[in-house]
């Protein structure tokens, strides 16, 4: 054990692992900061130059977009009221009110306080639940996977359920691009349309840079980014005066990061519902409830700490089930199957080195985000008047030369540009394009699953009633199903009497 | 009130509508794209899946359907008054105009010219912008993949055939 914590200490301080989290960090902290991106565009356009890396520097570069997003989010949200990230919404409703009073310094620490304590205890969380979680899943066969995944996609879809009709034919849509190209089992041709070239199948860099990158950028050059000059930053860096000062809401810090961790584990909930959990938590809990909505430092901790959390919490399904909780992380599960590496609870014991260089990277990454936004807080913010359209074009570029050159296949940029086209009106019109990347990845694990457990049940799915734990998941979906229709109705009947 | 028009729009529906449609001509096709000719039972074989997944994409395009169909009388093609996507059209057609011109021109000149006609159509045409940023992003995509990346690029069909008269009459 320690060896290996050892050894995975080293590879996190290896230069070339220093260098790729601190550039994903920066990444991340730009299209965090900047409204209309995000941590997903950053991640994808990084995507095809992880391959040239080492998985665990490849990992550290994504990772520290992932968690850099979440860092940026909260400074538009602060200093103009518009949320870098969609979570940092939250963070707005104090920390602007706090800029207006004339204490952008203040809500700035609160929130970068909260996302640093969020992040660092989300880490210790994952360091400590992942082996539990992993121990658990040891005993699972494939009928267990199967109602785990099913559980999962269930989750994803219900997160959706004012759109579940729409939730539904997006994950059914996602688990079709996971079926083209040559079945993995009985080596059979599926939906190739009589071409070689679709018999390698749909890679995720394309679906994902197509999906997110340039649909993205192609809305991105419709509507460009708000831009606001009145950006009000009495200095260039932090004022740490502020910051200690805030240390007395350490509370509200350790318990947003365990919110957020806990939201972040379950698929399909993202970190919008962490903030809100954590901010609704906080203020219920607070003894300066009134000061909430006005601008109080503690609103702007919670919201940071608990999306700040989200990121590690979504590593946990991942590395033990190999189950992403959200689009974000079924990139990072496409980074890991791409290098060979299939997360599932034997990962920790046949990677453990790989594992804690991953945790030691996570907390590294929460370090460097920190200090970047401490000593360079005011040349981030400025990053805001950087002309969104500008931006979409020369994105669009780098993403298409990047998807060709992971393959060298021309086809690849054809399958991006498609995706492109579709992610386009998918985020015009406000579907739930996650249901359909979480189809696409999830897709290869639902389908080989299902077909052992048919294999072990003689063409039945009824093995599944012969299992504790498949029991125990399929009775939690079913209430998972329900239980949100009936509130609805009940909700709704309710409003019909007291009319 | 502006946020529930844009979820009732019959934009969606139609969107829906050619979801289940397409998923439906996918299943009953599904027996003849997948070669489903191996020893295998059927539950172990090829096809069970995307038959599922199929179904699973009617199954949820089916209220479209039955809106597109009955439209309520609420019910109205408005969108999100984001007007049409004219500019996004002709973006998307020179990203798909792009991969060719990596074949017939290769990547600095097709990457320059994507960047200068983007940047004019997208209104970011100051001289400065229209001037440095294609050419600096050019230079770091060459850099980066041609230089450090050692991709490889497909030989410009256009360029060479130049580059070899060019050489011709530097020789003579």
């Amino acid at each position: 054990m320690l060896e290996h914590m050892h050894a995975g200490f080293i590879a996190a301080f290896s230069l070339s692992n220093l260098g790729a989290l601190t550039f994903g960090t920066f990444v991340g902290i730009v299209v965090g900061i900047l409204p209309g991106l995000g941590p997903m565009v950053g991640m994808v356009v990084l995507l095809p130059f992880s391959f040239a890396f080492s998985p665990d520097v490849a990992l550290s570069l994504l990772l520290g977009v992932f968690c850099g997003g979440y860092y940026g989010g909260g400074i538009p949200a602060v200093l103009l009221r518009t949320p870098g990230v969609p979570s940092s919404l939250v963070t707005s409703f104090d920390g602007y009110p706090l800029t207006q009073k004339g204490e952008a310094q203040t809500a700035l620490s609160a929130a970068l306080l909260g996302s640093f304590g969020g992040g660092i205890i989300s880490v210790v969380i994952l360091i400590f639940l992942a082996p539990l979680l992993a121990h658990v899943a040891a005993s699972f066969g494939p009928p267990e996977y199967f109602t785990v995944a099913v559980f999962g996609v269930v989750l994803v879809v219900m997160a959706f359920r004012d759109q579940l009709g729409r939730g539904i034919m997006l994950l059914g849509l996602g688990f079709w691009f996971a079926t083209v190209g040559i079945d993995g089992t009985t080596l059979s041709q599926r939906f190739c349309f009589g071409t070689l070239v679709m018999q390698n199948g749909l890679d995720i860099v394309p679906v994902c840079l197509g999906l997110f990158g340039i649909g993205q950028t192609l809305i991105l050059v419709e509507r460009g980014i708000m831009k606001n000059h009145d950006i009000q930053l009495s200095r260039s860096s932090l004022d740490f005066s502020k910051l200690f000062k805030l240390f007395k809401y350490w509370k509200t810090l350790i318990r947003s990061g365990v919110i957020g961790t806990f939201v972040g584990l379950l698929p399909g909930t993202g970190s919008i519902l962490a903030s809100f959990l954590s901010y609704d938590v906080t203020k219920r809990l607070s003894k300066e409830k009134s000061l909430f909505g006005k601008g109080t430092p503690e609103g702007c901790i919670a919201s940071e700490a608990g999306n700040n959390a989200v990121p590690a919490g979504a590593m946990i399904p991942l590395l033990t089930l190999g189950i992403p909780g959200d689009a974000l992380s079924a990139v990072l599960l496409g980074v890991f199957t791409i290098n060979g590496i299939y997360p599932g609870p034997l990962l920790l014991v046949k990677e453990p080195v790989l594992i804690t260089t991953i945790y030691f990277s996570m907390l590294l990454i929460n370090i460097v985000a920190f200090a970047m936004l401490v000593i360079w807080l005011k040349p981030f913010a400025m990053i805001v008047k950087v002309p969104g359209k500008l931006l979409a074009v020369v994105i669009m570029v780098i993403s298409l030369v990047g998807i060709y050159a992971v393959n060298t296949r021309l086809f690849d940029v054809g399958v991006a540009i498609s995706m492109g086209v579709l992610g386009y009106i998918l985020l015009r019109t406000g579907w739930p394009i996650v249901n359909l990347v979480m189809g696409f990845v999830l897709g290869e694990i639902m389908e080989n699953r299902l077909r052992e457990t048919m294999s072990l049940g003689d063409g039945s799915l009824m093995i599944l009633f012969d299992r504790p734990i498949c029991i125990f998941l399929v009775i939690i979906t079913i209430l998972i199903i329900f239980v949100p229709f009936m509130l609805d109705v009940r909700k709704s009947r309710n409003k019909k009497l007291s009319n | 009130m502006p946020e529930k028009k844009f979820s009732a729009s019959r934009v969606h529906d139609l969107f829906g509508s050619v979801l289940g449609l397409f998923a439906l001509v996918m299943l009953v096709s599904s027996p003849w794209q997948v070669d489903s000719s191996g020893p295998d039972p059927f539950y172990k074989g090829p096809l069970i899946f995307p038959l599922i997944v199929f179904s699973l994409i009617l199954a949820g395009a089916l209220p479209s359907m039955w809106r597109l169909v009955r439209p309520s009388i609420q019910a109205s093609w408005y969108l999100d008054g984001h007007g049409r996507s004219f500019k996004t059209l002709i973006i998307l057609g020179l990203l798909i105009l792009y991969p060719a011109g990596l074949l017939f021109l290769g990547l600095e000149i097709s990457t320059w010219l994507f960047l200068f006609i983007a940047l004019k159509l997208v209104k970011q045409d100051s001289l400065l912008k229209l001037t440095i940023i294609p050419i600096l992003v050019t230079i770091i995509l060459f850099v980066l993949f041609k230089f450090f990346l050692d991709v490889w690029f497909p030989e410009p069909l256009l360029i060479e055939p130049v580059k070899e008269w060019a050489m011709e009459l530097l020789r003579k």
